[in-house]
């Protein structure tokens, strides 16, 4: 074997095991970026176009119009028939085993399984991953001396089964008994797929409960529920009422005239029920949006109903008389000087905003609906039907609008259609009503 | 302690300064792969050198600050400026700031008196009240390894807080090696002495990192890197999550730094240690969580407190399975 075919094999070995060493340790749940790839995946040793080649390569053949078929797909075609769930999936995977004893090509097949995962639908399930793991054969791969366990035995392998896990990990899966005692059946207990097991257990069951605000993971498909969801995931405030205003009502077979009624739901705690009450009729209050929020991996928009901040000389300052309390004082106006070591506050001028007095999510964001939301808000806020409200509805950008001097400067990619309009009209309606 | 620690670390900008090193030669800009953290794989921009020119390409650019990509020169004008004039401006620039330097080291660490700077509780780090807050950050995604995300970061309503928004698409890009991809990151720019010396921060007293935020209910990560003065460690990052809530209201994230696990390379690694706080060099957030999508977060502040409730020094133990050579 020449020089340069050796120092090429011994590149691709230790690439290659510089990618298993890499595969094997926690990506965070999300996948970062990173930095080093294992390389070893999906190319052999030596075929690394990067290297510098000696004799360049021939030229890769031209690429017919279709795609070439994976070795093993054939078996996806025939147990498939046109449907693609969980139990054509498991077929397939089985039709495997069925055909060839010895398991040749098992390494291209499970990767061409995970592959098809997403489109049978089986990312999110355990038993599958533990059916694919089964695919492997038992006990051959394990090291049986020390030599073995110190160069990386069967590493394509090795690599295919970390794959599995991988992809376990970046859909949020927890491994339990049954693939524990298939890796160590597998690999041994000292390979790099049960060292990958290993930190999975460990790292997912620190990181298990730190999201404050937990979504559940099936989320309703009726949209008011998902209205609903939302919008208590959004208010802090437990006391808040969720109000339906409208039901979405379905389209009927035989093509009416009205126009299919989105959904409104619409959330208003009793503190901004009072402040609305208070409010004074001649400044005016806006309603905004839409803006999103994430659930998960839907995307939910909502409407706030808010007004301005009041300049500082117009702002009352709540006056409690003396006896309100006659057991302790309401407010003390002590003068103890606190020095700098007991001062937590931040030397900086938090964002104020105006008061907001109600949360929407609708079907459609267009005034209409908005209006008759304002109008089912004033069965509990009659205030509401002396102050004059603007709307401003623009694109999805996610950004409260300016309030003094409008929009400074277009908001970006989505072309938003502002509208903003005075409602005397409004106002008459709801005089009338 | 780390008083101590700066008086040392004085002495040594001292003797640095003196004797100017050909690895830094900051009016060139040959400090391309210095500069950059290893985050980004296009070097920025060379900051400073015609100052003039670069104020009318973010003129022409809009107002929205975009990734910072390779030298953008304006398509029509030719801004007029003069080499000489612009090196002369510089030089002075940093002759200025290091005077400023000597003489707030004599004022005490970083100029505020030493009594204020002891019994300091809460500290804001970053504020967005206008354009050249915006400077202190870059943003990236994965535009830089093929992929389709896009980022942006302006100032939001009424010059009050930062919005960083954009799209994030998770199409790995067709490159052969790639088999995952989307993310999007926003980080600081390491802070910078007169002459362009690496200067880190030193948050010791504090022991939380306080945000005030207003997210789209997405989970987004929070980065802090230490400084690669003297050991490189470019790769090395120390992270946690933080979740949004959603909604308009503001949001107050609080991390304590003992929850930042470490992580090489992207990959969180079996031994685990604190942060130490003393040399950190810059924070970034980023958002990589496979969702296809607009997204958005508007930032009013990132300061660094003291909680007095918290006394935990470390979150994770080390275990004897994974790391055995620890345990003997």
């Amino acid at each position: 074997m020449s020089w340069a075919q050796a120092i090429l094999l011994a590149r691709g070995l230790s690439r290659g095991w510089g990618g298993i060493c890499g595969a094997a340790l926690m990506g965070p749940p999300f996948s970062q970026v990173s930095l080093q790839v294992p390389r070893g995946l999906h190319c052999s040793a030596a075929a690394h176009s990067s290297d510098l080649w000696l004799v360049p390569p021939p030229p890769p053949p031209p690429r017919g119009p279709t795609r070439a078929l994976a070795p093993h797909e054939e078996l996806f075609r025939q147990a498939s028939d046109g449907v693609r769930d969980k139990a054509n999936f498991v077929r397939a995977v089985q039709a495997f085993g069925q055909h060839n004893v010895h398991k040749r090509g098992h390494v291209d097949f499970i990767y061409l399984a995970l592959r098809k995962m997403r489109e049978y639908g089986v990312e999110r399930d355990l038993a599958v991953y533990n059916l694919l793991l089964d695919v492997f054969p038992k006990e051959v791969f394990r090291p049986r001396s020390i030599f073995q366990s110190i160069f990386i035995h069967y590493p394509r392998q090795q690599e295919c089964g970390i794959a599995v896990l991988e992809q376990m990990e970046s859909h949020g899966l927890m491994p339990n008994k049954e693939t524990e005692f298939l890796l160590i059946q597998i690999f041994g207990r000292k390979s790099y797929p049960m060292l990958k097991f290993v930190r999975m257990k460990l790292w997912f069951s620190r990181f298990k409960n730190i999201n404050p605000f937990p979504v559940p993971r099936d989320l309703p498909q009726d949209p008011v529920d998902l209205a609903t969801l939302g919008l208590r995931h959004i208010e802090p405030n437990l006391s808040a009422r969720v109000t339906v205003y409208q039901m979405p009502s379905s389209r009927d077979s035989e093509g009416a005239a009205d126009a299919p009624e989105p959904h409104i739901v619409g959330i208003q705690t009793p503190d901004q029920q009072a402040a609305l009450a208070r409010h004074n009729p001649a400044r005016p209050i806006f309603v905004e949006g839409p803006f999103s929020l994430w659930l998960r991996d839907k995307c939910v928009y909502y409407h706030i109903l808010r007004a301005d901040l009041l300049p500082p000389e117009e702002r009352e300052v709540e006056e409690i008389p003396e006896e309100w309390n006659l057991y302790y004082p309401m407010q003390l106006d002590l003068d103890y000087g606190r020095s700098a070591w007991d001062d937590y506050e931040f030397d900086i001028h938090k964002v104020e905003e105006g008061p907001i007095f109600a949360i929407c999510m609708a079907g459609a964001h267009d005034q209409a609906t908005l209006a008759k939301w304002i109008q089912g808000l004033q069965e509990t806020n009659p205030a509401l039907a002396q102050i004059p409200v603007v709307f401003c509805l623009a694109g999805s950008t996610g950004e409260l609008l300016a309030t003094s001097s409008g929009l400074e400067e277009p908001p970006p990619p989505p072309p938003e259609g502002q509208e903003e309009e005075e409602d005397n009209q409004q106002r008459q309606q709801q005089g009338q009503s | 302690m780390a008083l101590v620690h700066k008086f040392l670390s004085g002495t040594y900008i001292f003797r640095k300064c003196l004797k100017p090193t050909v690895a830094s030669c900051p009016i060139l800009g040959t400090r391309f792969a210095d500069y950059c953290s290893s985050s980004l794989q296009k070097p920025v921009a060379a900051p400073g050198k015609n100052s003039s020119q670069r104020n009318t390409e973010g003129d022409l650019q809009g107002h929205h600050q975009r990734e910072v990509a390779l030298d953008i020169t304006s398509p029509g004008e030719k801004p007029e400026f003069s080499f000489d004039k612009a090196i002369k401006d510089e030089i002075k620039d940093h002759c200025r700031r290091l005077k400023d330097d000597i003489v707030n080291y004599w004022r005490g660490p970083e100029g505020r008196p030493l009594h204020e700077v002891l019994m300091e509780q809460a500290k804001v780090v970053w504020q967005f009240r206008g354009k050249e807050d915006l400077d202190k950050w870059i943003v990236t995604s994965d535009k830089t390894i093929g992929g389709r995300s896009e980022v942006f970061l302006k100032m939001g309503k009424n010059n009050q807080s930062a919005l960083l928004y954009g799209t994030l698409s998770s199409e790995a890009p067709k490159d052969g090696e790639s088999g995952r991809s989307g993310y999007c990151a926003m980080i600081s720019r390491i802070p910078r002495g007169p002459f362009e010396r690496k200067r880190s921060y030193d948050w010791s007293q504090f022991n939380t990192l306080y945000l005030r935020v207003r997210g789209d209910g997405r989970p987004w990560m929070v980065n802090i890197r230490e400084d690669t003065d003297l050991i490189q460690r470019k790769n090395q990052m120390y992270s946690y999550f933080m979740f949004t809530r959603g909604g308009p209201y503001w949001q107050e994230v609080k991390i304590p730094f003992s929850k930042f696990f470490f992580s090489n390379q992207g990959r969180i690694r079996d031994a685990q240690y604190q942060l130490l706080l003393d040399k950190i060099s810059s924070v970034g957030f980023t958002l990589a969580d496979k969702v296809d999508g607009p997204f958005f977060l508007e930032i009013d502040f990132i300061g660094v407190f003291t909680d007095p409730a918290h006394t935990e020094e470390f979150a994770y133990e080390n275990s004897p399975e994974l790391n055995p050579r620890l345990f003997k």
